[in-house]
């Protein structure tokens, strides 16, 4: 391979972890609706929104990264709850669809300690392209918890972005299959109004 | 360290190259690559001299702070940032220090 000039970028790092920790929106919205009723989000973004009944997430990240999503408390015993998000930068690396999704699940639901079966994997389109969807459930015995997922890969530019809903249950619940109606109509609105950081570079 | 994975294309790009140090042995530092798909180097530093070189190294401590780097090719250290790095703030920045060398 050739070898280019050098300017070598040198961290010096703790191998440590800092998560995203959500909170609920409490500043300045950086979203409007448009004249059609989609939410145009930060003049980027555009997607068909979810019924009222679900609240915004904002998500703690970069400065300048759009992480946000979606959540609704469903009824039922804990814990009974759905959210879901789109994320610009989803666990993983690989560009490709199938090796970023093996990545993903390495990651996703972590600390749940989950091992999740996958129910079924699809292609699909999804934002102007081709994508991904992964619908798995995971079980935790010692908890007595379920959670029923479904992942979305799709690509902005040369990276991968996500979109993924989580629905948790006790693990005699049932689960609520028209919060991932919502979800499918969310991600198959979802448009990108401009070109992202990283293509403008 | 997922970031500059996938920044990796952007630091080839700009004709860069990125370094992770740390105070972990290599055992433990394959295993953490491993598990994150990394293919960029990590260096083992356990005696430290490398933080304690760019000042990271807190006394009486046994691990690095988080700081980023990037030296460019004559040497010169030209943009320090500490805490979790801001991928954007250093993509413009290898950006602009490539538009300034001009092509190798």
């Amino acid at each position: 391979m050739k070898r280019k000039g050098l300017i070598i970028l040198c961290l010096v790092l703790v191998v440590a972890w800092l998560s995203g920790c959500a909170t609920t929106e409490t500043t300045k919205k950086p979203y409007r609706l448009s004249q059609q009723g989609t939410v145009i989000w930060e003049d980027e973004l555009e997607f068909t929104p979810p019924p009222p009944d679900w609240k915004l997430l904002r998500v703690e990240a970069g400065e300048n990264d759009i992480n946000f999503g979606f959540m609704r408390q469903d009824t039922g015993p804990f814990p009974s709850l759905t959210t879901f998000a789109y994320d610009e930068e989803p666990f993983g690396c690989t560009p490709g669809f199938e090796q970023r999704e093996k990545e993903f699940f390495k990651r996703f639901l972590f600390n749940a300690i989950i091992q999740f079966q996958i129910l079924e994997k699809k292609k699909v389109q999804v934002v102007g392209g081709e994508g991904l969807a992964v619908l798995v459930e995971g079980k935790d015995p010692v908890k007595k918890e379920k959670v029923r997922a479904k992942v979305v890969f799709g690509k902005r530019g040369d990276r991968v972005v996500g979109f993924y809903i989580t629905q948790w249950r006790p693990m005699d619940g049932a689960y609520d299959l028209s919060a991932f109606e919502v979800f499918d109509k969310f991600v198959s609105s979802f448009k990108f109004l401009k070109k992202s950081f990283y293509e403008t570079l | 360290m997922e970031g500059h994975q996938r920044n990796l294309y952007l630091y080839e790009r700009f004709n860069a190259r990125v370094l992770g140090v740390s105070r972990d042995d290599v055992t433990t530092l394959k295993y953490w690559a491993n598990g994150l798909d990394l293919t960029f180097p990590l260096l083992s530093n356990v005696t430290a001299f490398l933080g304690v070189s760019v000042s990271v190294q807190p006394e009486g401590q046994p691990i690095f702070g988080r700081r980023t780097i990037i030296i460019d090719k004559k040497g010169t250290i030209r943009y320090v940032r500490d805490g979790s790095p801001d991928f954007k703030d250093i993509l413009l920045f290898l950006k602009k220090l490539n538009q300034e060398g001009g092509k190798p």
